[in-house]
């Protein structure tokens, strides 16, 4: 793990210290509601009381549907702490295969959901307007002065060796 | 009133008829639409989850291109409005956050100031038009009984988005209501729908979307109503996986609001968009056509 991620988690764990582990924030949960195994309560304990991430891939069960944040009496933003956590194991590499594809074609085209072939044709039989494209040069400097470039690529070296 | 629309990838590409009910039923409300070389919002689950630094500044550039036409951005999809109103809060209440945003940005000769608001259809109708100025284009009341889902990225954060209030939302049942049909409350009205993991998970996806769907089926409505293109995806096609997966029978069709504004408006061509669904209702959608409203005497105007 690099420095700079260890700071991040550091920082996590700053966010997370104020959690009195009341568990609002897992019965708030739809994901937890339907797999106990996936517990954001624990998931913040594990952040605070070893600086470890939570048991592999939980973090990225987290349907993003914001419940747990605004519901936890203490103000602990859950999502933000479970989107840093992501961060990291992308960082290593360990995105869903799912999502890096999702974020290759951010990078290629500047959208994540692309659809099928026959959209096109949709559209313009319902007399809709073609989308004015983003430079792909601009997606290109954007993406790789983020960082963006360099962890879709290690998501994507470790897809090709898994098959 | 004049915005750049952000119509949003899954809008765009997968569900372009409820789009076109947008642009169909703007300019009677003097809504113009502007298009502009977006890219995705970008969304929290992909983009984000990346890299929170590669999110904030993509959705920075999205909002110094309409900065730069001096516009306000429209947003039609609760996911983009959520993902674009939280960068717009962090770059304005972060200043650290900002200057990286610009750092980045000047090297596509733009810049992210802070002046253009992002703002979403839900609150233009309910916050901006209001009741009176929609009514007044009601010519058929569309009779139905529905479930409203706001949408988490509506919702929520409460604090932030300030469209509704996120335990008890009743903005959107005001606006179904306008257009005749009866709001009913539902249990799990603020749930999510699970579209969130369903490309990692999708049996815990389709398991909370079952969970969802009994309990709107709870109170035995006509229809549900969205604010949000994936949430509409989920309910409209993921009803039928949940059906073979669980051996349920949901059949409730679903809609995006301004479908049913153009029709309850008495729009030609509504039967357009209304053919892109996939679980129809069983009574007809539309009561009378146009020509025969024509014909009939005035019965509509006493309340
Ligand atoms: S709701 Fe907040 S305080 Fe309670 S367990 Fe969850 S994170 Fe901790
Ligand atoms: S944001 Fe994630 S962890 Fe929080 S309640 Fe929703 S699914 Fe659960």
């Amino acid at each position: 793990m690099t420095d700079e991620s260890q700071k991040r988690i550091e920082e996590l764990r700053e966010a997370a210290k104020p959690c009195f582990q009341c568990g609002i924030c897992s019965s708030s949960c739809p994901v937890f509601r339907v797999a106990p195994e996936v517990n954001p309560r624990l998931a913040i304990d594990a952040v605070v009381s070893t600086g470890e991430l939570t048991e592999e891939g939980n973090e990225w069960l987290c349907a993003y549907c914001l419940m747990c944040d605004q519901r936890c009496p203490m103000g602990v933003s859950l999502t933000d702490i479970l989107i840093g956590l992501k961060n990291l194991s992308a960082a290593e590499g360990n995105a869903p295969f799912n999502i890096t594809k999702a974020v290759e074609s951010f990078f290629t085209i500047g959208v994540i959901a692309p659809g099928t072939t026959g959209v096109e044709r949709k559209r313009n039989k319902l007399g809709l307007p073609e989308i004015p494209k983003p430079d792909p040069e601009q997606i290109k400097i954007l993406f790789e002065g983020t960082g963006g470039l360099e962890i879709l690529e290690k998501n994507l070296a470790k897809e090709s060796l898994a098959e | 009133m004049k915005y750049a629309f952000f119509i949003g990838c899954t809008m765009a590409y997968r569900l372009p008829f409820a789009e076109k009910s947008i642009r169909m039923v703007a300019p009677h409300f003097d809504i113009e639409l502007v298009d502009l070389p977006f890219t995705c919002c970008p969304e929290p689950s992909g983009v984000r989850s990346f890299s929170d630094d590669t999110w904030l500044v993509f959705a920075a550039r999205n909002i110094a291109l309409a900065e730069e036409k001096g516009l306000d951005i429209l947003t039609a999809c609760a996911g983009c409005h959520e993902s674009l109103s939280m960068a717009k809060h962090e770059l304005d209440t972060k200043p650290e956050r900002k200057s990286l945003a610009n750092e980045h940005l000047s090297a596509v000769d733009l810049e992210y100031k802070g002046t253009s608001s992002v703002i979403h259809l839900h609150q233009v109708f309910h916050d901006k038009l209001g009741a009176e100025e929609i009514s007044k284009k009601v010519e058929t009341p569309v009779i139905m009984r529905v479930v409203t889902h706001s949408g988490c990225h509506l919702l929520r954060p409460e604090e932030i988005l300030q469209v509704d209030s996120s335990e008890a939302p009743v903005k959107f049942d005001k606006l179904v209501e306008i257009l005749g049909m009866e709001p009913l409350e539902y249990m799990d009205k603020t749930m999510c729908c699970g579209a969130g993991v369903r490309g990692q998970a999708s049996d815990i996806s389709f398991s909370i979307l079952k969970e969802k769907l009994d309990s709107m089926a709870m109170v035995n409505p006509d229809a549900a109503v969205v604010f949000c293109p994936t949430c509409f995806i989920s309910f409209e096609s993921g009803q039928r996986i949940v059906n073979r997966m669980f051996g349920t029978e949901f059949k409730i069709p679903v809609y995006y609001y301004t479908e049913l504004l153009a029709v309850a408006m008495g729009l030609p061509e509504v039967e357009e968009f209304l053919a892109g669904h996939r679980v129809k209702p069983d009574f007809p959608l539309v009561h009378k056509s146009a020509a025969e409203q024509q014909v009939q005497p005035e019965n509509t105007t006493s309340q």
